[in-house]
Parts: structure tokens; C-alpha cells; sequence
């Protein structure tokens, strides 16, 4: 061999990545300032060497599946950190997760568990309402239902994200089945004629709330509670919980190990450690204030941040959901835009 | 051995840039059943795509419109000038470059609603500005002084600023392109104001909204929607592009000419202030000021800002963005080392023997840098060849250096191959008489002279590589990037850190090519 040949080949031996004497690769799509201390301090606890990839908000979980679907036959991730559950269902369905009944999962509510063990749920965030309460003081006059949205009273005032990426696209993906195709295709129509401002994000609508640019609006707990955490005048409401109401979706964290991905042995520790009560606990109490899925767990502080049990939960088809998101979410392409 | 250099620029332009997009070229059109149009047929019912074109197109325009005018009045009035301060405001020029448009955006969106078409173009313009002041402030130095006293003295001055502004169009316009065509390639910010609520969406917007959500397509033409989509923008961009280097080629050669005369404003003099003023603040101190603010608590509602809150945004970005710093940092050196090595080589092929290669070395430059991430991804995620090779390349830190080295190849080989065009040929062809080997020829002969190019060049991509968000995005071997870090961050209520983060970056932009100069004591010069 000649030296300039060696000498190129010796370089991008430098340069590369050494999957063998790498540990497990995670990818993660829960905010990275939320799960990348927690991860270091598994790692750690672990002694294992964990690479961590994470989603950029505007790619939300959508980037990092498409990415696990891309990778099929040369898997790199070891583990996959969900922020929700449809999507984890729907690489399940693809064929892409590896069986492993955790240990830690045991105490996890069985509607919550794969009955094959492909993944498993844990630490949620609701949909909720978030008002801007200097906007509207009076209680009794904030909105309690999702049905407010298509509410001529509070037409231009309101908004949501877009259904086409996040934990938006599954809750509407699984309202189209809880509603029924007519009705909810009723409550689509409803939202544009009622004019309400349709975003990028639910970061996105919670900053037009937090701001007073709307009245309130659909957002993730977490969204919430880092507004509130610094000060915001806003408030969160749990809708639907009236008596006959649809209840308030709860979408879980989820995690599942890749089939074929790189140190499958430590992969499986880490998914233990990542299923822990402890773990719940840890993001209960962090920015993100996620709702334990878990009796007896500690919940988050802020006592608007209501506790699994303490509400009506609406009750959602993970699997019809994640079968049909694909679907749905070419569909709301075209209606919403991009 | 003297051709081994360029064989291996030529093999790495071929491995990072034209294969892998040969490659996106293909797909589109080999569908799972052979060879089909269908992905193509169904962009021309993607009204979608023609709205966000539109869209783009206005917002390109609107914002070059504004970086001409900032750029191309603080070249016009801090050159040959008597504008109090001139003699420093003008290489400051140069200066917003060193600032990312996220930050731009960052400051703008701080102070007042950005969501907006005329908020978002004029942010755009002020972040692209400094190509126009760059190269106006080139062509000015280009022209011949003793001309211009000619045409004062025969036409009077009105008529003279007037022949001056035809002899420098062409680098103006130059200028104005690169604006133009970085406007509609620019994903970043976009994306940022989308998540501060814009509702409008750009091209490359599109493209990338396209690629990250390949998962929920479910038929062969869904699946390449987002490169079928980016071709005809390509091209477009191309033809751009080309336009805007021969025009460029086209400015006169400052080497040969007398300085323009110090040419009096008159009563304009203290007003005209107002248009340096104006360009650095909108492009420097606006961005800075607003991240110092986070830093010190301005994003948050419950407490004053302080500079005990500012202590605890440092610890906490120590903490949270240490490492994605560095990762930033080394991976602006290896980038700007990488690009140089293979500049020089292809700059002395172009300009000597070969002036097409010129072309081949700007293509990147014509690629929104989302398309060429998403082309690299594809071509390399499971070559069987960097399998074979047992490690795994392209999760590592030398893919992303590779990917960033072809982003900015462009601007260190053109600077080079103008820097070669201008030695000459004489010197070159006295040394063949010399019986020495050819790489000492090469080291005590055709370096020498470049290497001022070389290190402006080594300069720009360093700070370009370490501003760039959209190819981090793209690449996972990128992603650990303090500007991504930052842009998901801000996404999340975090600006106290982020301004941190952004100040410490910027401190690095800046001091990293300024340490030579400032350890010999050399008197710092302009980069433009």
C-alpha cells in the first residue's frame, strides 16, 4: 500500500465514529434542556459510554422517526426516547422495535405497556387550554372544552398548532376517531371559519398567549409550565371535563429499543434505568413538569398541573392512532399547509 | 506527486458534492417499479410548492432591496470619503458577518413583532448586507482615481458620482445577488420567526418541512416530493449564482489603479454618518445588545435584570452549552483547515489551466445548504463502502467537517483562484528552469504569495462554519452545534443561557482570527 494511501486511511480512521468500542446511541425527541441532564446522570450511574441525538424543535418527533425509517437497514440508534406515543406505535408497526419486557415497567399501567413489549409508556403531558389570565381575569369566563375553539364567541382570540407534526397531529389524529369522521370533520370546517390562529408549534401558541396576542390557546403542560415559571400572567385549564365530555388527552413519553441497533446490553440497562419510578419522578420536577403515569409517584408542583386520576382522561386508540397518522397527516398537509 | 493535491480536491468536490447529488437526481425518477415521472407530475399539482416560491421570490427582493441600501451606502460613503470616523468605519464593513442572521433575527424579534413579510425581509437584508458593502467597497477601490478626476473636471461632480456608481455596478450587483441568492436559501431564520408565530412559510422552508416529514409519506412521489421540489429551485439558484460571478470577474483589478480622491460631502458630511451607523447597528449591536439583555434576565418576569442573573445565565451555560461550543469550535478549524488544503490546489487549476473548474468549485454555493445536508445524508448514512471500513465515518466528527468543507468551498477557491489570476505567470515559468523538486517549487514558489489569500479565506469559512445552522440541522454528526443548540433553546423560554451561549460564540468568531495579528502585533488589516 502506498504511504498516501495509508496516510488517508489512517485519517478517516481518525475521524470516525468507533462503533466498536462505543456504548448505546439514544435518539431523543423530548426537549433537549429537559432530558439531556437526566441522560448525563444515567450515563453516569451507568458507566456507559451514551451517544444522545436530539430533535431541533421545528423537526419535533416527526425528524427523528423519519430518520429511524431511513436507517432501517444500518440501525445506529440502541434506544428511542419519544416525547409521544403514536409515532413510537408506529415504527412498532413498521417492524423496527425489539421485544424487551423491562423489569422497571412492571408497575406501569397496563394501557400504557405493549402487550409485546415493543415499548413502553411513561411521564405524560396533557393537552390542556392556556389563558392569558390579565386578558381574562374572570374565571367563569375562560374556555373549558375543545369545542370552544369552533366557539363564534371567541372567534379570532383563540389558536392551535397545526396538525402536522407533534403532539398536535396525534391528538388530532385520535379526535378524528374519537369524534367520528363527520363530526370531527364539523370541528375542522369550525376552526377556520371561526378564524383561529393556526401555528407552527405549541411553543408557538403558548408565546401568543404569553404575550396577549391571544386569549388562549391548545399547548402541552410543559408549554405551560415554563410560562408560568417565568412569570407570565397565565393559567391552564384541563378541558372537557364536564359530565359527558371527551376528557383530557394524556400523551406519554415513550421509549423502545431499536432492533439491530449498536450495544443492545447496555441499550436494555439504560431502557430500565429511562423506566424507573425515579425517572418519572426526576421529570416531575423539572421545567417540563410531566404527569407521572404511575400511582404513588410525586407529581409535578404546580397544583394546575392536575395528577393521573384526579381527571377525566380521554380514552384514545394508540394503535388505530398510529396506523392511521400517516394518513391524516397527508391529508392536513394539503388543508392546513405547511 | 505534483498532480496528487488536485486529484484528491477533485475527488473529494466528486465524493461530497456531485455524487450525492447525482444520486438525489436519480431517486427521483426510480421508483420502486423502474423508472417513472410520477414524482415530478406531482409537483405540478403542488400548489403548496408555487406559494412558497412566490413567497420566497418577494422575500428575496424586498431584502436585497434593503441590503443594498445599507450595504451599498456605508461602501459609498465611508470610501474615498470625508466622513468623520471613515477611516475605521469602512473595514468594520465586513463586520455583521461575523454575527449569525439567527441572531439578527434573535434581536429583531426581541424588540418587536417579526412575524410580519416586511419585519422578516428586513432582518434578512440587514444579515446579507455585508456581501453588498463588501463587494461595493471592493469595486470603489478598483476604480481608478485619476478617471474619476477626469470625469469631475469634464462632467462636474454629480455627473462623476454617477459614471463612478455604472463603473462599480458590476460588483454591486454581484453583491446584490449573493444577497439575493443567500435570502432564498436561508432556512434558519425563517424557521425561527415561524416558531415566534409567522404563518407564511418560505421555499426552503418547504424543502425541509418536506424532508423531516418523509416518515408520513406513504407513496413514492410523497417520498422525493422534498428533492423533486429543490431541482428547479436549484437550478434557478445556479444560473443566479453564475450571474454573480461574472459579474464579479468583471470588477476591475484595485492592483493597477490610483485610490480615488478624498472626495468632499459637503453639508452631508455629520448626516451621512447615519448610514454606518445605521447598517452596524441594525447588523452588530441590535443582536448584541438583545442577547446581553437575556443574558442579564430581560426574557423573564420575575425578577429585575441583574448582573447576579447574568452570573447565573454563565453557570448555567456553562453547563448546559460547554460542549456544543467546542464541538462548534473544532469544528469551525477543521472545516476552515480542510477547505484551504483544497483550495489551493483547485485555485491554481482554475486560474492557470482550467477556468471552468471555477464553476465546479462555486455549485455548492448555489445549493440552499438543507438540500445538500439532505443529499449527503442519503448518499452516505449506509454507503457499503465506509461500512467496509469497519468505523463509522459518518456519525463522526470528520463527515461533519467534510460536509462543511464542501458548504464553503466556494468562497475560499474563488478568493484563491483571484489571488492566483493576479501573480504572474513569469515567475512561475522562471522557476520550471530551476532543477528542483516540483513540491519545492510548490512550497518556496507558489505558496508564498497566497498566503495572505489563504488565511482571509481560511477567515471567512471559519466564521461562516461556525454561523451555520442549516447544514447542522441536516447532518447528525453536526447536530452537537452551539448555533442549533441555541436555536432549539430560544424555542424554549431558555434566552438567559442561549444569550449567553450566542456572546460566547460571537467572542469566538471574533477573537479566533484576530489571535495572530494581535500575538505578532501586526497592524490588523481588512479583510475585505
Amino acid at each position: 500500500m502506498r504511504p498516501t494511501t495509508s496516510l488517508a486511511l489512517l485519517l478517516l480512521a481518525a475521524c470516525s465514529a468507533d462503533a466498536a468500542s462505543s456504548g448505546p446511541t439514544i435518539y431523543v425527541a423530548l426537549d433537549q434542556q429537559f432530558s439531556e441532564p437526566v441522560l448525563n446522570a444515567f450515563a453516569a450511574e451507568l458507566q456507559i459510554d451514551l451517544r444522545q441525538r436530539h430533535d431541533t424543535e421545528g423537526a419535533k418527533t416527526v425528524g427523528l422517526v423519519s430518520m429511524l425509517l431511513e436507517e432501517r437497514d444500518r440501525p445506529r440508534c440502541s434506544v428511542f426516547w419519544n416525547n409521544e406515543l403514536a409515532h413510537t406505535v408506529r415504527l412498532a408497526q413498521a417492524g423496527l422495535l425489539e421485544p424487551y419486557d423491562s423489569p422497571s415497567a412492571r408497575d406501569v399501567p397496563a394501557p400504557w405497556r405493549d402487550p409485546q413489549h415493543r415499548w413502553t409508556a411513561f411521564a405524560a403531558r396533557a393537552r390542556i387550554l392556556i389563558v392569558n389570565t390579565e386578558l381574562l381575569p374572570d374565571r367563569a369566563t375562560w374556555p373549558t372544552s375543545y369545542a370552544d375553539l369552533v366557539d363564534p364567541r371567541w372567534k379570532g382570540r383563540c389558536g392551535i398548532a397545526k396538525p402536522r407534526t407533534g403532539t398536535t397531529l396525534t391528538h388530532f389524529t385520535a379526535l378524528r376517531q374519537v369524534l367520528g369522521e363527520e363530526a370531527f370533520a364539523r370541528f375542522l370546517d369550525g376552526l377556520f371559519a371561526n378564524d383561529v390562529k393556526l401555528l407552527a408549534s405549541n411553543g408557538a401558541t403558548m408565546r401568543e398567549v404569553r404575550d396577549g396576542k391571544l386569549a388562549w390557546a391548545f399547548t402541552d403542560t410543559d408549554d405551560y409550565h415554563v410560562a408560568r415559571q417565568n412569570g407570565f400572567p397565565v393559567a391552564c385549564v384541563f378541558p372537557d371535563q364536564h359530565e359527558g365530555g371527551i376528557g383530557t388527552m394524556l400523551i406519554p413519553n415513550s421509549v423502545a429499543l431499536i432492533k439491530g441497533g449498536p450495544d443492545p446490553v447496555h441499550a436494555r440497562r439504560l431502557v430500565d434505568r429511562i423506566l424507573a419510578r425515579e425517572t418519572e419522578a426526576l421529570l416531575a420536577a423539572a421545567a417540563g413538569a410531566q404527569i407521572p403515569l404511575r400511582p404513588g409517584v410525586q407529581g409535578p408542583a404546580d397544583p394546575a398541573i392536575r395528577p393521573v386520576g384526579s381527571f377525566r382522561a380521554m380514552a384514545w386508540d394508540v394503535d388505530w392512532t398510529a396506523a392511521n397518522l400517516g394518513r391524516c397527516a397527508q391529508e392536513w398537509d394539503r388543508r392546513f399547509g405547511p | 506527486m505534483t498532480r496528487l493535491p488536485l486529484l484528491a480536491a477533485l475527488l473529494f468536490l466528486a465524493t461530497f458534492v456531485l455524487l450525492p447529488l447525482g444520486g438525489l437526481v436519480v431517486a427521483t425518477v426510480r421508483g420502486p417499479d423502474g423508472w417513472t415521472l410520477a414524482a415530478w407530475a406531482a409537483l405540478a399539482d403542488d400548489r403548496n410548492a408555487l406559494v412558497q416560491l412566490a413567497a420566497s421570490l418577494q422575500l428575496g427582493l424586498a431584502a436585497t432591496t434593503v441590503s443594498l441600501l445599507l450595504g451599498g451606502l456605508h461602501a459609498w460613503v465611508t470610501v474615498g470619503r470625508d466622513l468623520p470616523g471613515g477611516g475605521w468605519l469602512g473595514p468594520l464593513g465586513v463586520a455583521p458577518l461575523v454575527v449569525p442572521p439567527i441572531f439578527v433575527a434573535m434581536g429583531f424579534a426581541d424588540i418587536a413583532p417579526a412575524a410580519g413579510f416586511w419585519p422578516c425581509a428586513l432582518l434578512l437584508g440587514v444579515a446579507h448586507a455585508p456581501f453588498v458593502a463588501v463587494l461595493a467597497a471592493r469595486g470603489l477601490r478598483g476604480v481608478d482615481g485619476r478617471a474619476y478626476e477626469a470625469a469631475w473636471l469634464l462632467r462636474g461632480g454629480r455627473r462623476a458620482e454617477l459614471w463612478l456608481l455604472r463603473a462599480i455596478a458590476p460588483e454591486l450587483l454581484a453583491g446584490c445577488l449573493l444577497a439575493f441568492l443567500f435570502t432564498l436559501a436561508d432556512h434558519g431564520v425563517p424557521e425561527f420567526l415561524t416558531v415566534k408565530g409567522k404563518t407564511w412559510h418560505t421555499y426552503a422552508e418547504g424543502l425541509f418541512a418536506r424532508w423531516n416529514r418523509r416518515a408520513v409519506g406513504t407513496t413514492f412521489a410523497e417520498l422525493q416530493s422534498p428533492i423533486v421540489a429543490a431541482l428547479p429551485f436549484v437550478a434557478g439558484l445556479g444560473v443566479l449564482l453564475w450571474a454573480a460571478l461574472r459579474l464579479r470577474a468583471q470588477g476591475p483589478d484595485r492592483g493597477v489603479v490610483q485610490p480615488l480622491p478624498r472626495r468632499p460631502l459637503g453639508r452631508w458630511r455629520w448626516p451621512a454618518l447615519l448610514a454606518p451607523t445605521t447598517y452596524l447597528a441594525a447588523g452588530i449591536a441590535l443582536p448584541v445588545v438583545v442577547l446581553a439583555r437575556w443574558a442579564l434576565g430581560s426574557a423573564q418576569r420575575l425578577e429585575p435584570m441583574s448582573l447576579s442573573f447574568a452570573r447565573q445565565s454563565f453557570h448555567k451555560a456553562i453547563d448546559q452549552g460547554l460542549p456544543d461550543l467546542l464541538h462548534s469550535l473544532w469544528l469551525a478549524l477543521g472545516t476552515a483547515l480542510l477547505v484551504v488544503l483544497l483550495a489551493l490546489p483547485l485555485a491554481r487549476a482554475a486560474a492557470r489551466r482550467q477556468p471552468l473548474l471555477d464553476l465546479l468549485c462555486a455549485l455548492p454555493a448555489a445549493l440552499p445548504a438543507i438540500l445538500l445536508g439532505i443529499a449527503l445524508v442519503r448518499a452516505f448514512h449506509d454507503s457499503p463502502l465506509l461500512r467496509s471500513f469497519g468505523g463509522d465515518f459518518y456519525a463522526g466528527w470528520g463527515f461533519a467537517v467534510c460536509g462543511y468543507a464542501a458548504r464553503f468551498l466556494p468562497f475560499a477557491a474563488l478568493t484563491l483562484s483571484a489571488q492566483v489570476r493576479r501573480q504572474p505567470v513569469a515567475a512561475e515559468e522562471a522557476g520550471l528552469l530551476v532543477a528542483r523538486p516540483p513540491w519545492a517549487r510548490a512550497v518556496r514558489l507558489h505558496l508564498p504569495p497566497l498566503l495572505p489569500a489563504a488565511w482571509t479565506a481560511a477567515v471567512v469559512v471559519f466564521v461562516l462554519a461556525l454561523r451555520e445552522l442549516d447544514l447542522a440541522v441536516v447532518l447528525p454528526a453536526a447536530n452537537a452545534t452551539a448555533v442549533r443548540r441555541l436555536a432549539n433553546a430560544v424555542h424554549f423560554q431558555h434566552e438567559d443561557w442561549s444569550g449567553v451561549i450566542a456572546l460566547l460564540l460571537l467572542a469566538i468568531a471574533v477573537l479566533v482570527p484576530l489571535l495572530p495579528s494581535l500575538l505578532a502585533g501586526r497592524r490588523l488589516r481588512s479583510l475585505s
